[in-house]
């Protein structure tokens, strides 16, 4: 049905012997962890308020103290930047298990149309159900997830758009702009809703640091479960016939791993809304450090949406005099320039 | 060859007779007249009807409100201005401007769509999918937000941000000397996802900001619509309609083929670049009074084509376009249960679904 195998995506990791993999797999490792350190760093000491680095260092040398800065620190911009790390990481992974399953290079969480069903059904649970704590999001996104991608899939795998990379991409635009109307839909009539709820359009980590604990272990989980993926999605990238020459119940792999890649979205849009191009960015920057194996790749591409995520919300803090710009924003204006180079490739339009 | 669809009840011209066979000429000569014909009567039959359905579309909007407080006697004059107080405020001030501003964006949106889609002979690059309305959006909330007294500046923000937009995409997806159809569209939607985060990013930027003002410039919206958006709607319609007419024939012989089309005399760059910017400044146009009302360009071409056939759908497009865009704002303001709404929720979600089984159902010959 689906996958047919595209030759120019499906070649096997190239056969570099061993032991230089692993040395420049532990220096990329390395240097990602050293840029993870910076934007962690920048993200606990750039802010509306200025706060020296002598005292930041001393508030968090003495965690039960008290004080204005210290409860700025403390609920404001260490949760903020912890949970922007969790919910980078998993839409990193979630792109690169979106990627490696379809076959795309242009999968993402966002531009695929998952998050804003993710986002729908969150809304739809505020407005209907009265859901107001994050684990009850989190469920609703799940649902709202799973579903959209399961929809996006099958329209997407069907369409004769030139090939079925923007088959996916097209379906994943009509989907989304049909789920951000019905929202709109929902809550336009009434002000104070509509400005509450305009969050579920546009995601943004402002305000979002008290969710930290709720969506925080669903993340964790979700990363822990796609860490092993890496060899299956080897063999899956190998095609299915192959794959299941090696001994892989194919179809059960793809369920379990497209499984792992909507419960990280999910966790994600719940904690902060639907952010785009962050999976999309990180799985090619992962690839292109390391190469297709994705046993490197995976827990690379986390890294590097950690890294874009927290950045992005870092530059977006201190970019106006006045406020915020949201992280969605920001993620979309450093995303779609790599959205638009990879749409310029000669292999991808038609494979 | 795409985009283009003899429709199924037209007798098609049996293929090749020997020349030499006189009379079979003859016959073939004058059965393709008599089709020729019969397409003629069919799409003048076709806008009449549309034209009665674009009348009754107006008469709905501004009657449909409820006129309890205004004397039967007042309506019609009261639409003519010739009435003060609450008639007036109603009906000349708030529901006309609005349904005359909805039927004239939505036939500009038509006609931008039917040119790019004829130019391009790709159903899904028109001005909404491929981000030239979100440009022109963009460029009109700039304005709008820092400079609102310059004259006529969120007009010429909104010509010039589709200018833009439309340059940027035609260079970034031509490669190797040409442009693939599917890369520009692809390309187009990561350049409407960049104008709409910048409009978000404005509207962040501005902080003070009304609901109306971000759902015009996100989702559009012809609430709100005043005598002066209509002046600009009308003459935008008026001098894109006349600039269109003359570029039929050519697009008719340009999908044909460039060579064939320069061949049978067609200035074919010439006649492409007046099609990209006239589409582009239509759709801008319509964009700067009503924000980019989404899915009517895309929509449609495809309904014109399928009504009337190729050779007649860029006239037709535009009545089309303003059918759908009027009939959308009358059911948003007076649905049940949904209403009221902004106009582009509406056409959204009528149109997306549209687009969703044109990707499905297009052959695999449609793409080149």
């Amino acid at each position: 049905m689906t996958h047919t195998v595209l030759p120019t995506t499906a070649q096997p990791p190239p056969p570099a012997p061993a032991r230089t993999r692993l040395s420049r797999g532990t220096s990329v490792l390395l240097l990602g962890g050293l840029l993870l350190a910076v934007v962690v760093i920048a993200s606990t000491g750039l802010g509306a308020r200025d706060i020296s680095a002598l005292e930041i260092v001393k508030i968090l040398l003495h965690p039960g103290g008290s004080g204005y800065n210290h409860d700025v620190l403390w609920t404001e911009r260490i949760p903020r930047t912890l949970l922007g790390l969790a919910v980078g990481a998993s839409l990193g992974a979630s792109g690169l298990v979106m990627q490696a399953l379809t076959m795309n290079p242009l999968s993402d969480p966002g531009v695929l149309g998952v998050e804003q069903g993710a986002a729908m059904f969150v809304v739809l649970g505020i407005l209907f159900l009265d859901v107001s704590d994050a684990g009850g999001f989190f469920w609703l996104a799940l649902a709202g997830s799973a579903v959209t991608a399961a929809l996006v899939y099958l329209i997407g795998t069907r369409t004769n758009a030139g090939s079925t990379t923007i088959g996916l991409v097209l379906a994943g635009v009509a989907i989304a702009a049909v789920l951000a109307s019905l929202v709109t839909l929902l809550v336009v009539r009434d002000e104070a809703v509509y400005s509450s709820l305009r969050f579920w359009s546009v995601g943004q980590l402002t305000g979002r640091a008290q969710v930290l604990g709720e969506i925080a272990p669903f993340a964790v989980v979700g990363l822990l479960l796609a860490l092993p993926l890496g060899r299956t999605l080897n063999l899956l990238s190998l095609g299915e016939e192959s794959a299941r020459g090696l001994g892989l119940r194919v179809q059960r792999a793809q369920l379990a791993a497209a499984a792992v890649a909507v419960t990280l979205c999910a966790a994600a849009t719940a904690a902060v809304g639907p952010v785009a191009f962050v999976g999309l960015v990180a799985a090619h920057l992962a690839r292109m450090l390391v190469g297709a194996d994705h046993r490197w790749s995976l827990p690379l591409s986390m890294l590097c949406g950690a890294v874009l995520l927290v950045g992005a919300d870092t530059v977006g803090r201190v970019v106006l005099d006045h406020g915020e710009v949201q992280v969605s924003v920001m993620t979309a204006i450093v995303g779609t320039p790599f959205f638009v180079w990879l749409a310029r490739r000669r292999d991808l339009v038609r494979m | 060859m795409t985009g283009i669809r003899v429709p199924a009840h037209t007798p098609a011209p049996t293929a090749g007779p020997a020349p030499a066979q006189q009379p079979d000429v003859a016959v073939t000569a004058a059965r393709l007249r008599a089709a020729r014909r019969a397409a003629t009567r069919r799409a003048a039959l076709l806008a009449c009807v549309l034209v009665l359905v674009l009348a009754a579309l107006l008469v709905a909007s501004v009657l449909l409100g409820g006129t309890r407080n205004i004397p039967a006697g007042d309506v019609l004059p009261a639409a003519f201005g010739l009435r003060t107080g609450l008639a007036d405020y109603v009906i000349h001030r708030i529901r006309l401007p609005r349904a005359l501003a909805a039927l004239l964006a939505g036939a500009l949106f038509g006609l931008s769509g039917a040119l790019y889609q004829r130019l391009i002979r790709n159903p899904l690059a028109t001005p909404d999918i491929v981000g030239i309305s979100a440009g022109a959006g963009a460029g009109a909330v700039t304005v709008l937000l820092f400079a609102p007294a310059v004259p006529f500046g969120v007009e010429g923000a909104a010509l010039a941000g589709s200018f833009l937009l439309v340059g940027i995409v035609l260079a970034l997806s031509r490669r190797g000397g040409r442009v693939d159809t599917f890369r520009l569209v692809l390309i187009g939607i990561g350049m409407a996802a960049v104008c709409t985060a910048y409009v978000n990013y404005l509207f962040s930027l501005a902080g003070q900001h009304s609901i109306a003002q971000v759902t015009r410039w996100l989702v559009g919206s012809v609430s709100g619509a005043t005598w002066d958006g209509v002046t600009t709607l009308a003459v935008a319609f008026l001098a894109c309609a006349l600039a269109a007419a003359p570029l039929g024939r050519a697009l008719g012989a340009m999908s044909l083929g460039d060579q064939l089309a320069a061949g049978l005399g067609t200035r074919v760059g010439r006649a492409r670049t007046a099609a990209l910017l006239l589409g582009a400044a239509a759709a801008a146009l319509a964009t700067s009074v009503t924000g980019p009302i989404g899915f009517v360009s895309l929509v449609s071409g495809p309904i014109a084509v399928r009504l009337v056939g190729a050779d007649r759908s860029l006239p037709l497009a535009a009545p089309i376009g303003a059918v759908m865009v009027l009939g959308a704002d009358v059911l948003a303001q007076h649905g049940p249960l949904i209403s009221p709404v902004p106009t582009g929720v509406l056409t959204a979600l009528l149109g997306a679904p549209y687009f969703v089984w044109l990707i499905l159902r297009r052959g695999q010959g449609a793409t080149s």
